[in-house]
């Protein structure tokens, strides 16, 4: 343990002397900075979105290329300068060593987070400060609450894909149930936040105006309010808490308010706040979900290092992570490489050019399966990605940081022993 | 295996292969060698002869072919061996951030030696290979013989019962290389056994007790130095205050003998030796010097060039 400590302590070392960590730390923070004056069309809430974004991603970016950079090229280096001929000789295992480096790297990258997400704390707040409290364009970190059950019913129902359009004027309704809805203060707000897809027969209408009935199964009391909504644009109706009067749970019951004006509703059309939770808890849960994906990305550039070299090892880590930010792409572009049984209705390139032919053949064997099995091997870095809920201002529930955590841990699980065996049989010529 | 025996190897084989697996380079050739504990074993060959490779072998960088290899008793891949072995690499491979006090403070801590014994073996050690001077300096700015002291220094940090140098004279001054070769022999006096590789043959017969010569891999030869390079035909006489007369007598006197002289001449002094005297000479002690930051071969090749007897620290 102590010599694990000792090639950790080394390590962090010099990443100091060598002016690595300073180096990171003076680009990302102008980086960070540059978030302040970014031109911003909009009230107050953009310019804090565009804060929260920026410092975000600024902190994802160099975090993820300083662990890559850092750990990809420590082992190699001290290979080619034979470091570690003096290293292995003395009385360390070479897991023990793989162990130190590790922690060495997450201490460097750890510190970065440290500084990085410090200052972007103090930008946000900065950006936050002087707004109007009252028009809610102070940092949000609200409680969000996804329909457990959604019915649709009514004659003018007309499914369409996965969207159920209704006719108002009574004759269709969407009722959602949402459960666990717990708050703690009175003053709490309920916000119901509706993303609806909008048709009227009034072709000139660009908005139109909805019912929705508030129903509490505790007390049996029932609200209807009226709310106008556009195309495919969010619309809230905030409420006050009390509205639950101490039930946890909430049934509300959405309808066009005329006859002629059509409503499209998906499972997430539909979504309830509640409350708002501390912005500074929330943005630490958010920096260590990052944190996890550095760690994951660390283990996997130590993993390269022990059988490649240098620059191969570079490249190899930027592909992970390119690949890794892609997945959903690489697992569609694979569904649409299809080329058996193909006809006009199917999906298919073959289905374009009407025939089977070498090209597209070629495609599904060389790169569909391919492509579907790595979108299935490498890691996911969409998992690890907390940009949306800061910008909608969500609370990050705790299930997501424990959901990160394993994911990254699952990972590290599989390639830390793969590292082990491979580095225990490297030679140093 | 007998408990005397601090290195064996038994059929040990290197090959070396390319990329697909095929051979490429046979480094070396089941080489069979003991070495006795408490005795300083000189490795001699010429370059690419698997000199290197045998250390590496010995020490677990590498793995053999074929064969086995037995350091202390124990297998090459023996974590805890090393805690008995000392090591000085060919090439000064150390961290050039840190500075000398730093460099035994790591290896030290490797060593998992206590804080207070670990200081108090820095202290000696930087005294015993004369960085005193440099001590604080980041390893940068170290010449290559400044290197090398450091390097013996990390070798000798754990106190081994066993010290592998790899050319450990190699970029050192005439000073720094007897001195070099004054801690080898105080090594063996301590009881501890020396593995010495080098290509430097008079550093190895001033001090080796036994040697072995590798070429292309193969053993040549094995033998104390004695054994080897000694002529039981040849007497060697050095004989004081003799006159051009009395010589003449001795010289007819082996004649009727039957005995062949095969020269009568005054003996010279080894370059080294006038080097160190001159050296010795003009400085008044070995570490005052250190201390205000000259280097032995700064002062010994000024003093060779200019013959100037000016002292330069001054």
């Amino acid at each position: 343990m102590q010599q694990i400590l000792v090639i950790a302590k080394q390590t962090f070392r010099e990443a100091i002397r060598n002016k690595i960590l300073l180096i990171f730390v003076i680009l990302s923070l102008i980086a960070i900075c540059c978030s302040v004056f970014m031109p911003v069309v909009g009230d107050g809430r953009e310019r804090i979105k565009i804060v929260e974004s920026m410092c975000l991603r600024s902190i994802t970016f160099f975090g993820i290329l300083a662990a890559i950079l850092i750990s990809a090229s420590s082992i190699p280096t001290d290979i080619e300068d034979k470091l570690l001929w003096t290293i292995t000789t003395k009385p360390i295992s070479r897991t023990s060593l793989i162990f130190g480096k590790i922690t060495g790297f997450v201490y460097i990258v750890g510190v970065l987070l440290l500084i990085m997400g410090s200052v972007s704390y103090a930008l946000i707040r900065f950006a936050a400060s002087g707004q109007d409290v009252q028009n809610g364009k102070e940092l949000l970190a609200r409680e969000k609450f996804e329909p457990l059950d959604l019915q649709v019913t009514g004659k003018s129902v007309k499914n369409i894909g996965n969207v159920y359009w209704i006719e108002g004027g009574g004759n269709g309704t969407s009722k959602w149930d949402f459960e666990g809805l717990a708050y703690k203060e009175r003053l709490d707000e309920l916000e119901i936040e509706v993303k609806l897809l909008v048709e009227s027969k009034k072709r000139y209408t660009k908005k139109i105006p909805i019912n929705i009935k508030i129903i509490n199964p505790y007390t049996g009391k029932t609200q209807v309010e009226s709310i106008e909504v556009f195309n495919n644009k969010p619309a809230s109706l905030k409420l006050s808490a009390e509205t639950l009067a101490g039930s946890e749970k909430l049934t509300l019951v959405i309808s066009p308010e005329n006859p002629g004006d059509f409503i499209g509703i998906s499972s997430d059309s539909l979504t309830v706040f509640l409350g708002k939770k501390s912005f500074e808890y929330n943005f630490l849960k958010g920096l260590t979900i990052i944190s996890a994906q550095f760690i994951l990305m660390i283990v996997i550039a130590t993993l390269g290092s022990t059988f490649l070299s240098l620059p191969v090892n570079i490249l190899f880590c930027l592909f992970v992570f390119f690949c890794g930010n892609i997945i959903d792409f690489m697992r569609d572009l694979s569904t649409v490489i299809n080329v058996l049984g193909a006809h006009e209705h199917d999906h298919g390139i073959s289905a374009v050019v009407n025939k089977p032919n070498t090209i597209a053949f070629f495609l599904d064997y060389v790169l569909k399966k391919p492509l579907l099995v790595l979108s299935y091997v490498l890691p996911n870095f969409k998992n690890f990605d907390v940009g949306p809920y800061f910008v909608d201002g969500i609370n990050i529930p705790h299930k997501k940081v424990f959901a990160s955590f394993g994911y990254a841990l699952l990972y590290v699980s599989l390639c830390l022993p793969l590292s082990f065996v491979i580095f225990k049989r490297r030679e140093f010529a | 295996m007998d408990n005397n025996t601090a290195i064996k190897t038994e059929n040990l084989t290197k090959v070396y292969k390319g990329f697909w697996g095929r051979k490429k380079v046979l480094a070396l050739d089941k080489l069979n060698m003991d070495i006795q504990q408490g005795k300083i074993f000189g490795l001699l060959g010429p370059n690419g002869s698997g000199k290197t490779t045998t250390i590496k072998l010995l020490l677990g960088l590498i793995f053999p072919t074929e064969g086995r290899a037995y350091v202390l008793g124990k297998s090459t891949q023996d974590v805890a061996t090393k805690s008995r072995i000392g090591f000085l690499p060919e090439e000064s491979c150390f961290y050039r951030f840190l500075n000398a006090d730093e460099t035994l403070d790591f290896y030290g801590q490797l060593f998992s030696i206590p804080r207070k014994e670990r200081k108090l073996r820095i202290n000696r050690l930087i005294d015993q290979v004369g960085l005193e001077f440099a001590r604080k300096r980041s390893l940068r700015q170290y010449s290559k013989g400044m290197l090398r002291r450091i390097g013996i220094a990390q070798a000798l940090i754990n106190n081994p019962d066993l010290i592998i140098l790899d050319e450990p004279t190699s970029g050192l001054d005439p000073i720094g290389t007897r001195e070099t070769k004054d801690i080898i022999l105080a090594l063996k006096k301590q009881g501890k056994t020396v593995l010495l590789s080098s290509h430097l043959l008079s550093d190895v017969q001033d001090i080796c007790d036994r040697i072995a010569i590798l070429d292309k891999g193969k053993l040549q030869i094995t033998g104390t130095i004695d054994e080897l390079l000694s002529r039981k035909d040849v007497v060697e006489m050095l004989i004081r205050n003799l006159s051009d007369e009395a010589i003449s007598e001795v010289e007819a006197f082996i004649k009727g003998k039957q005995g062949e002289v095969i020269s009568i001449k005054n003996p010279t002094n080894t370059l080294e030796d006038l080097f160190l005297k001159i050296v010795q000479e003009r400085n008044s002690s070995f570490r005052d010097r250190n201390k205000k930051g000259c280097e032995f071969d700064q002062i010994g090749s000024e003093a060779m060039s200019k013959g100037d007897k000016t002292d330069q620290l001054n």
